[in-house]
């Protein structure tokens, strides 16, 4: 991550706040299809890096331990378990999985 | 909107549970990306510049599956859209001058601004705003530096499964998200596409058709009177 990066990244993500900030109102009364579209954005985008992160090696699919700790994230999230359980849970079975296989 | 508004102003022990899952959240984030960029300086400017966790996380994710630096921008870009949404429910309920406006709506966050519109009048709106922000940071920040710290001691993260703690990270982020119906077909479809293009696609690409993910979502889910979420 270069010093260029940070700043179009920082850049980029401001002038959304910036722009919902000072026109979104107008832009909402306008087209309401684009609160719901915007708001629905994140859960398409994360998910597919979700996907990618558990599932993706390179230009390959594999199911090895990621998968099992994402199964226990994910049943933490829906019992709304506090994050801080929820990222340790994942690691704890991801890491005891490749120590007992020896991945 | 107006009905059920709330004059009660969050407490000691809400906010201290902000500040604590932000500062878990500061750690866990700047650990994985003190892995990747390598600088600690880097790490920490990026933490506090970019102001989103979800974009960095989003730009390592493509960059690490041998994505290009621009597919890599455009996934952190889009991420954050739900941001300037944000900031745009903040904007309707606040009466401050030009500048004190943009400076809230660069520190526009599901949880400040979720509590936040909660209050009845616009003086209580922004001055929750700022409570909760205040406690965001606090975390953040220590978080931030803590995860640098952690991240120099903790050596190879994979083998700790800290590679699982970054996809759960984010799991947990958009999990209110996922328990609407809309939410969990957008997370899904996109997903879905992601998955079939990463064999036949270049790097990069299947996270930014996985956009379409939110266009089928709006055709099959239908609308909410509320509209926006958190």
């Amino acid at each position: 991550m270069t010093w260029l990066v940070i700043a179009l990244l920082a850049g980029g993500v401001a002038a959304q706040r910036l722009a919902g900030m000072f026109l979104g109102g107008a832009l909402i009364a306008r087209v309401p299809v684009f609160a719901r579209l915007a708001s629905l954005i994140p859960a398409a985008v994360v998910g597919a890096v979700i996907a990618q992160l558990t599932l993706g090696a390179g230009s390959t699919l594999v199911i090895d331990e990621r998968v099992a700790g994402m199964a226990a994230a994910g049943f933490l999230v829906w019992k709304r378990a506090p994050v801080v359980v929820t990222i340790v849970a994942a690691a704890v079975v991801t890491a005891t999985l490749r120590a007992v296989f020896g991945a | 909107m107006e009905a059920g508004k709330s004059t009660a102003h969050p407490g000691w022990s809400v906010l201290g549970g902000i500040a604590l899952t932000f500062f878990a959240l500061g750690v866990t984030v700047n650990v994985l990306v003190l892995d990747r960029v390598g600088s600690e300086l880097k790490t920490v400017v990026a933490a506090i510049v970019v102001n989103s966790a979800t974009s960095e996380l989003a730009y390592l994710a493509v960059r690490d599956a041998g994505g290009s630096v621009i597919a890599a921008l455009i996934a952190g870009w889009v991420v954050a859209s739900r941001f300037g949404l944000l900031a745009a429910s903040l904007g309707g309920r606040i009466r401050v001058g030009a500048v004190h406006r943009a400076v809230a709506g660069l520190q526009s966050f599901d949880p400040n601004v979720g509590v936040a519109v909660q209050q009845a009048s616009p003086r209580d709106v922004i001055r929750v705003f700022w409570m909760v922000t205040f406690a965001m940071h606090a975390g953040w920040w220590s978080g931030t530096f803590a995860g640098v710290f952690l991240g120099n001691v903790i050596g190879d993260v994979d083998r700790l499964g800290l590679d699982a703690v970054f996809p759960a990270l984010l799991l947990a982020i958009i999990g209110n998200l996922l328990r609407q119906r809309a939410g969990m077909v957008a997370g899904l479809v996109g997903a879905g596409l992601c998955l079939v293009l990463i064999p036949i696609a270049p790097a990069g690409l299947p996270i930014i058709v996985s956009l379409i993910g939110a266009v089928v979502a709006l055709r099959v889910a239908p609308p909410t009177q509320e509209g926006a979420t958190t």
